[in-house]
């Protein structure tokens, strides 16, 4: 959901990074001189002539997190370079190390960028560079944004769509993901094999609303959905998963209804109904017998949701009956199939109340 | 016999821990363990939770308001001496980048120093909550800042060295215009467009155009509107029709944020203030919410969890409180659903707006 959601959760990988410095500590003791032991920045010659700037919070910190020295060393470094703008070599494999500790300090990503271009780094290392940081942390803004800029400042996109299905390989709902992926196919017009991507998709499981959301999205934008040739094939699609067929939509629905019952079935329904009464009542001369029939038919779907098929949302059924009767009926109705029923003389709320 | 043992497990699991929250938020005020490094440049909106949190649960006499507010105001981004920074002025989320503490300006001058649209508003939420009158915010510095981070499409990006852009950010603005009672920081109607634009075809809003609807996004999408005074003008009744229906689609047991996803607890109050918002929250199942939302308290350190028998953390424990807070639960403050603080400091700031119009209007100048 929002970026503190997100990042709450990647807290948890953190844990292990705590335990390998006590490690480092311990060795330390025990052994001479060990090339591939952490030296801290503070104690490294070549950065003598920096001085490194603590973070100040002031005389009573709020929400303090407690950092470890060798955090708070390379983050005094950070700020040090950040303070100087300073662009060199030393400070961009400085960021790497900051994004180690900590990925979503969007400021260290963005002072990596401006880096990269400074340094003119080499960009296609720096696109496995940022891949391999994906797949540790997928549910990261900064990761994310940090990919978009680099393919568009080579103006490549060839790795984008098979990068990103190996990360809906691993979640598939990944909403990032889905959000590059639609950015990359518009920016770079790769329509061509979407839709069977996203068929693949829905073979795995039918119910992914994220590769539904993907196939209104790759229709929208090339064939639109006025064509019926377009029309067809979608319900075509859904036939081969074992619905039949019928002409006229709501004849189809009807059919449906005997063996799918769902409440979005039926809701569909009463929508349709529904229009159908505007469409009833817009005409010069309304039928009056018909508006009846039809009134009658969506209330029926009413009750039935509210009383069995959606219980959860029998207070919303009952109310959209209400309105529906209110709005279409007349007071001379007399084979209601609901109980005559008055707006509640306490509203819903205080009647709902928790005890 | 074993019918009333089930029956009074469940009386005791449906109990609301209130000390155990309002203990929960004070430790989040206090001091975390190095592995929520990644919250840190995000730190202002965890005192948000937190105070907020307190203030749910009326229990705000627990905290230092004055620390805190003086916390808060070494935040802000003030203009420099030649006010050549004020495109950057706002709130920090933290002292991360290194500037001294200070709380008066004027400004430091540093490269790389600049506001970050949801710091700014969650630091405006919370000296709203400790009672503070916003007179050491430069409002001026904070709508400049603003201006300077909308696009041509109506979103905004979060900071001015550009990130991401999408409908969180207009919502975070609109709640600034919105308290500071100046709408001069955005321009409306291409905000409205974008969200109008993010209205998904099953008729939930995604971040932007295209994408999957998403609970939290149509909060920040109607919520703005509201928040904005537009909602009828930028919906039509049968968008809003078919808006209450996607939302009151997502109650399982507690809410979901996208269909066939699991419940999470922070969706009771993103789909439940929307609800609310829309006018039919009264129509959702009171008790099957209520039960999801207390399965997910964590009964030993307090907070809440997205899920049952998680980890709790500041985002979920707020929203559990606030979700609990929509269905009446006995002895929590009320929350404006919009703005996201209780009703109480909302008041507080209805008062502090009509103080800046009768000042205004007397002196002839702008507060």
């Amino acid at each position: 959901m929002s970026d503190i959601e997100e990042t709450v959760e990647s807290v948890q990988v953190n844990e292990d990074k705590e335990f390998d410095v006590e490690v480092e500590e311990h060795i330390e003791d025990e052994f001479a001189v060990d090339p591939t032991r952490y030296i801290f920045y503070r104690d490294r010659k070549e950065w003598a002539d920096l001085e490194p700037v603590p973070q100040d919070d002031g005389p009573n910190p709020v929400v303090k997190i407690a950092y470890s020295e060798k955090f708070s060393d390379v983050y005094d470094y950070f700020r040090a370079l950040l303070k100087n703008d300073e662009k060199t070599e030393r400070a961009f494999a400085l960021t790497a190390d900051a994004i180690d500790l900590n990925a979503a300090n969007y400021t260290v990503w963005h002072y990596r960028r401006v880096l990269l271009q400074a340094l003119s780094k080499d960009l296609k290392e720096e696109m496995k560079y940022i891949t391999n940081i994906i797949e540790e942390q997928p549910k990261n803004y900064q990761v994310w944004h940090h990919r978009r800029m680099v393919v568009e400042w080579l103006n490549d996109p060839s790795e984008e769509l098979q990068f990103i299905a190996d990360i809906l390989s691993q979640d598939a709902k990944n909403y990032h993901a889905w959000q590059h992926r639609q950015w990359v196919i518009q920016e770079y017009k790769l329509w061509d094999n979407e839709l069977e991507f996203v068929e693949n998709l829905l073979e795995e499981d039918v119910r992914n609303n994220s590769a539904w959301n993907q196939r209104h999205f790759v229709i929208s934008h090339t064939t639109g959905f006025s064509d019926p040739a377009v029309v067809e094939r979608e319900i075509q699609m859904l036939q081969d998963r074992g619905l039949s067929s019928q002409p006229g939509l709501l004849e189809r629905v009807l059919e449906l209804k005997e063996t799918h019952c769902s409440p979005y079935l039926l809701a569909f329904l009463f929508d349709c109904y529904e229009d159908a009464l505007e469409n009833i009542a817009q005409k010069e001369k309304v039928e009056e017998e018909e508006q009846k029939e039809t009134l009658r038919k969506a209330l029926e779907i009413c009750q039935l949701l509210a009383q069995e098929k959606d219980t959860i949302r029998k207070e919303y059924w009952e109310f959209l009956g209400r309105s529906l009767r209110n709005k279409y009926g007349n007071g001379t109705l007399s084979d209601e199939p609901m109980a005559e029923n008055p707006e509640p003389s306490i509203s819903a709320s205080q009647s709902q109340e928790a005890s | 016999m074993a019918e009333e043992e089930n029956e009074f497990e469940e009386f005791e699991q449906i109990d609301f821990l209130r000390d155990r929250h309002v203990r929960f938020f004070q430790r989040t005020l206090q001091v975390l363990p190095e592995r929520y490094a990644s919250l840190e440049t995000t730190r202002l909106t965890i005192v948000f939770f937190a105070l907020s949190g307190l203030d749910v649960l009326d229990a705000l006499e627990v905290i230092d308001r004055n620390v805190m507010i003086e916390y808060i105001y070494s935040l802000q981004v003030l203009p420099t001496e030649d006010q050549s920074n004020l495109s950057r002025c706002g709130f920090r989320g933290s002292s991360h980048i290194g500037i001294p503490y200070s709380t008066k300006g004027p400004g430091v001058l540093h490269p790389y120093d600049s506001g970050h649209v949801a710091m700014t508003y969650t630091g405006l939420c919370s000296l709203l909550i400790l009672g503070d009158d916003l007179s050491r915010v430069n409002k001026q510095a904070c709508l400049a800042g603003l201006r300077a981070l909308q696009l041509e499409d109506g979103s905004f990006y979060a900071v001015p060295e550009g990130s991401e852009n999408d409908i969180r950010f207009i919502y975070c603005a609109a709640s600034i215009c919105y308290m500071l009672d100046n709408w001069s920081g955005m321009d409306i109607q291409k905000a409205i467009e974008y969200i109008r634009g993010s209205l998904s075809y099953d008729s939930g809003f995604g971040q932007g155009a295209g994408r999957e609807s998403h609970g939290g996004w149509t909060y920040c999408a109607i919520a703005s509107l509201c928040l904005m005074g537009r909602l009828e003008e930028a919906l039509s009744q049968r968008e809003l029709d078919r808006i209450r229906r996607w939302c009151i689609m997502r109650q399982q047991s507690g809410f979901h944020g996208r269909p066939n996803k699991p419940v999470d607890t922070c969706y009771s109050f993103w789909v439940g203030a929307t609800l609310e918002l829309l006018d039919v929250f009264q129509y959702t199942n009171f008790e099957k919410n209520r039960s999801f939302i207390l399965s997910t308290q964590d009964r030993l350190v307090g907070g809440f969890a997205k899920w049952p028998d998680s980890h709790p953390d500041p985002l979920h424990a707020y929203l559990g409180l606030c979700g609990l807070s929509l269905i009446g639960e006995p002895n929590l403050k009320k929350v404006h659903p919009g703005l996201n603080i209780t009703q109480r400091a909302f008041q507080h700031l209805q008062q502090l707006q009509q103080t800046w119009r009768d000042n205004t209007d007397t002196c002839g100048r702008q507060h």
